[in-house]
Order: C-alpha cells, then sequence, then structure tokens
C-alpha cells in the first residue's frame, strides 16, 4: 500500500466517518443543484433534509467548505455564464437562474466575472464568430 | 492577479502531449520552441478552451531537485495535481479501455468521488467528482 492510500483510509476514516451527515449535504448539494432557479432558503432546505437550519449550514459548510448560500451562488454565476454564451437576454438569464432584479444581478456577475453581463456576452460572441 | 496556467512535470514533452491530447482528450493550445530539446507547451481542456491552460514543463530533464521530487511524488503514490470530472467511474472505465493504469480505483471520499492513474510522464494523477 502507498503512502497516499494509507492516508485516503485514515482522513476518511476521521472526516467521514458519519454516513448520516455525508447523506444530508450531499443531499443538499443535489437539491440546490436542481432547484437553482427558484428562491431557495436555509428554513426550505432544512425542512426538506428533516435538520435545523444552523445544524444544516454548519453541516453543509464543514462538507464542502463552503456555506449553502456561497454554494448556490457559484451555481447560479456558472448557470448565468452558460445562457449568456448561448445567447439568452440579461433579464431573461437574470430569472432563469433564481436572480430577483436585473441590477441586482449585473451587480454580483460584474463582482464575480470581472465583467458586467452584456459586455461578458460580447466577448463570447465574439469569440465564438472568430 | 489571474490564474491561467497551472504546471506538470514530464520527463518527455512529446511522449506527454500524445498522452495529454491521445488519451486524456486534451486539446494543444501553446506551442513554442525554446531551445532544441523545451518547447513552452501547454493543453486546455476540451469542454473548456479557454479555461486554464495545463503546462507541460520538462523540469525533470533539466533540473535535478525537480527530478527528486516528482520521483519521490510518485512512489509514494501522491497526485499533486487533479482534474475535475463528471463522473469518475464512466472516466475510469473509458481509460481503463486505453490501457491507462490506476493505483486508486474509483474511491468514494465522503462528498467526492476520487481515481488515482499514472500519466507515463512521471506523475500520479487525481480524477474528482464532487458528489
Amino acid at each position: 500500500m502507498t503512502f497516499y492510500q494509507s492516508e485516503i483510509i485514515r482522513i476518511r476514516s476521521i472526516c467521514y466517518s458519519n454516513k448520516a451527515q455525508v447523506q444530508t449535504v450531499i443531499g443538499t448539494r443535489h437539491y440546490i443543484d436542481n432547484n437553482f432557479d427558484k428562491e431557495l432558503n436555509l428554513n426550505l432546505l432544512s425542512h426538506i433534509r428533516f435538520t435545523s437550519k444552523f445544524h444544516l449550514l454548519r453541516l453543509f459548510k464543514k462538507y464542502y467548505g463552503q456555506t449553502p448560500k456561497q454554494y448556490l451562488t457559484d451555481k447560479r454565476i456558472e448557470k448565468a455564464k452558460e445562457l449568456l454564451i448561448k445567447g439568452t437576454s440579461v433579464t431573461e438569464t437574470c430569472f432563469a437562474t433564481g436572480f430577483d432584479s436585473p441590477s441586482s444581478f449585473s451587480t454580483l456577475f460584474k463582482y464575480r466575472v470581472g465583467l458586467p453581463p452584456t459586455e461578458f456576452q460580447k466577448r463570447a460572441t465574439f469569440t465564438k464568430s472568430v | 492577479m489571474r490564474v491561467k496556467i497551472i504546471s506538470i512535470p514530464v520527463q518527455h514533452q512529446e511522449k506527454a502531449l500524445q498522452f495529454y491530447t491521445g488519451t486524456l482528450g486534451f486539446v494543444k493550445k501553446i506551442d513554442v520552441p525554446l531551445s532544441e530539446d523545451s518547447r513552452w507547451l501547454t493543453v486546455v481542456s476540451k469542454e473548456e478552451q479557454d479555461g486554464p491552460e495545463v503546462l507541460l514543463e520538462p523540469s525533470p530533464k533539466h533540473f535535478e531537485p525537480a527530478k527528486t521530487y516528482q520521483k519521490a511524488l510518485f512512489e509514494a503514490g501522491i497526485p499533486y495535481t487533479q482534474f475535475n470530472v463528471d463522473s469518475v467511474q464512466q472516466e475510469y472505465d473509458r481509460l481503463l479501455n486505453l490501457g491507462v493504469e490506476f493505483s486508486i480505483k474509483p474511491t468514494e471520499m465522503g462528498t467526492v468521488k476520487i481515481a488515482v492513474f499514472n500519466d507515463t510522464c512521471g506523475n500520479n494523477i487525481q480524477l474528482v467528482e464532487m458528489l
């Protein structure tokens, strides 16, 4: 057995021995993946997994290193990029990815991607046509 | 500052290029001759051609400590580099068919599934799927 193989076994027994917790956070992540376009909050997510909301928040952060909210935002931005590249309008993209208003969407998008959505779309279209 | 390139030390650049493009399915992006036997050689993910580039750099050939470090990591089974995939099992099956050697078969590690293979250029590479 290599050093790495023995480390995997050791770390798994330290970090992942609680299977129920692992299943809870994996289930929560899948729920976010399938429902990122809807209004999601901790109350709803914790109801689905029958946990208290602060417990779920702690668990998710413990296993994924991000809060559910951070993960959801990443997911939405990733999906927004895909839609914009396909040519979907900014407003349509905003609502299709679960954001509340085009202005808050544009601000967040610019902060995260480095470009406003319109500019991102222009560059993506340009790259495609070259 | 932006992250554009990650480096993988390889023993033979041409052989590495064949493996990373032919077997793994990456696409060659930049290839600049630098000296008689060395190139600035990068590949990118086929699905993400504007994403980060992987620099296949010939350090083990030219710099003894790099060679020593690479060898030590390899023998300990440690993957210094990892790539994300949608399904570790599918990639494992596909690569196994192409003759790739795995030191770790698809294994669940809590919230991820991993597998580790030999890139034939001196490195262990880990595949990761988020569960």
